[in-house]
């Protein structure tokens, strides 16, 4: 059969044809003998699916499933929920400071050069050398002091 | 709370990891997808199979689901898509019944014994049934097989089947069709002994 209204008559028996459309094909049906017969086989077919045994799955399915959920691993939203605790963020925060402080030590290493970004560091070195300097002449008068420091002044002029 | 408000509220939940919410859905629902599978396959151990693997599937993806999709339809999606993959890996070949077997002795095939095996009249109508909707099932495409199982077995409506198949409405009622006029011509030729032509598969 060949009819435009034929890929209808399924949706037409289980009541799945737009209004509109199940008029139109109503009275199609009324002129298309082939039409009539095959809804006829469709409705008959639909009934009889009724009649066939339904399969029942087995009880053990259940217990099958749940068991494999069992061995599941947790999924890493679920891991994540474990890490507010205190029991765990404690450690987790000694942890992270330790490597810190590792990191900073192997990267400054043993000749490493002194870090002078510290303003009272660089003041600290200064001063050493100038008293290094007192030391050597022997100085003890502050007219005297005052010229040693600005020795550098004469070197410049020398 | 009607039963697909708390099915999504329930799968809700099984997204959060609650197992008792999970066992509920479980058990709701699982002789469904079983059926399905097993018109799938046509057959009762890979059925079983077929099934644990959906649910344990439903269970990892549950995080997925979207309470603005129907609940059933959700899992008839994941259900359709486990049983078309398997089908196509060549897992789960979906048996044909064998003429050269009438006595349903082909245990890889459909199986055939009816609720009303121990009356032999009333059985004799339900195997052959059953045989004829077997074979028609094993000849149709996996989406016709898949539409007309939804259809015909679980009374799911044209747009939800569309849903899990995630095809047009328009698509799903020529796949019913087909199905539908295919089972029927397989019924009338047992009925006057003939042999209809292969549907489309």
């Amino acid at each position: 059969m060949s009819c435009d209204y034929e890929e209808d008559l399924t949706a037409y028996v289980d009541g799945e044809l737009p209004p509109a459309r199940g008029a139109r094909l109503r009275v199609h049906l009324d002129t298309c003998a082939d039409c009539r017969a095959t809804e006829a086989l469709l409705r008959t077919t639909v009934a009889r699916m009724a009649a066939l045994p339904a399969f029942e799955p087995s009880p053990a399915s259940r217990r099958a499933v749940m068991a494999e959920l069992d061995a599941l691993p947790a999924p890493w939203w679920a891991r994540l929920k474990t890490w507010p605790r205190p029991a765990v963020l404690v450690p987790a925060a000694g942890l992270v400071a330790v490597l810190a402080v590792s990191l900073l030590l192997t990267r400054a290493g043993p000749g490493a050069p002194l870090a002078l970004e510290d303003a009272s560091v660089m003041e600290l070195a200064a001063n050493l050398e100038l008293a290094e300097d007192y030391e050597l002449l022997g100085l003890d008068d502050m007219d005297d002091l005052e010229v040693v420091a600005n020795l550098h002044e004469l070197e410049v002029t020398r | 709370m009607d039963d697909a408000d708390s099915d999504a509220q329930a799968m809700l939940r099984v997204a959060a990891g609650d197992r008792r919410a999970f066992a509920r859905l479980f058990d709701r629902h699982h002789a469904s997808v079983a059926r399905f599978a097993f018109r799938f396959v046509g057959n009762r151990e890979r059925a079983e199979e077929l099934t644990q693997d959906i649910f344990v599937k439903l269970y990892r993806n549950a995080r997925a689901y979207q309470p603005t999709a129907r609940f059933k339809t959700f899992l008839f999606r994941v259900a359709t898509n486990h049983c078309l993959n398997e089908v196509r890996r060549g897992e789960y070949r979906t048996p044909r019944a064998s003429a050269a077997a009438p006595d349903g002795d082909d245990r890889d095939g459909w199986d055939r014994e009816g609720p009303q095996g121990d009356r032999p009249d009333a059985a004799l109508e339900g195997r052959e049934l059953e045989r004829a909707v077997g074979e028609a099932l094993a000849d149709m495409s996996a989406r016709e097989r898949a539409a007309f199982t939804m259809c015909r077995f679980e009374g799911m409506a044209y747009r939800d089947i569309a849903d899990a198949l995630e095809a047009s409405e328009s698509a799903v009622k020529s796949l019913i069709h087909r199905a539908t006029l295919a089972v029927a011509r397989r019924i009338e030729a047992l009925q006057t002994g003939t042999v209809p032509a292969r549907s489309r598969a």
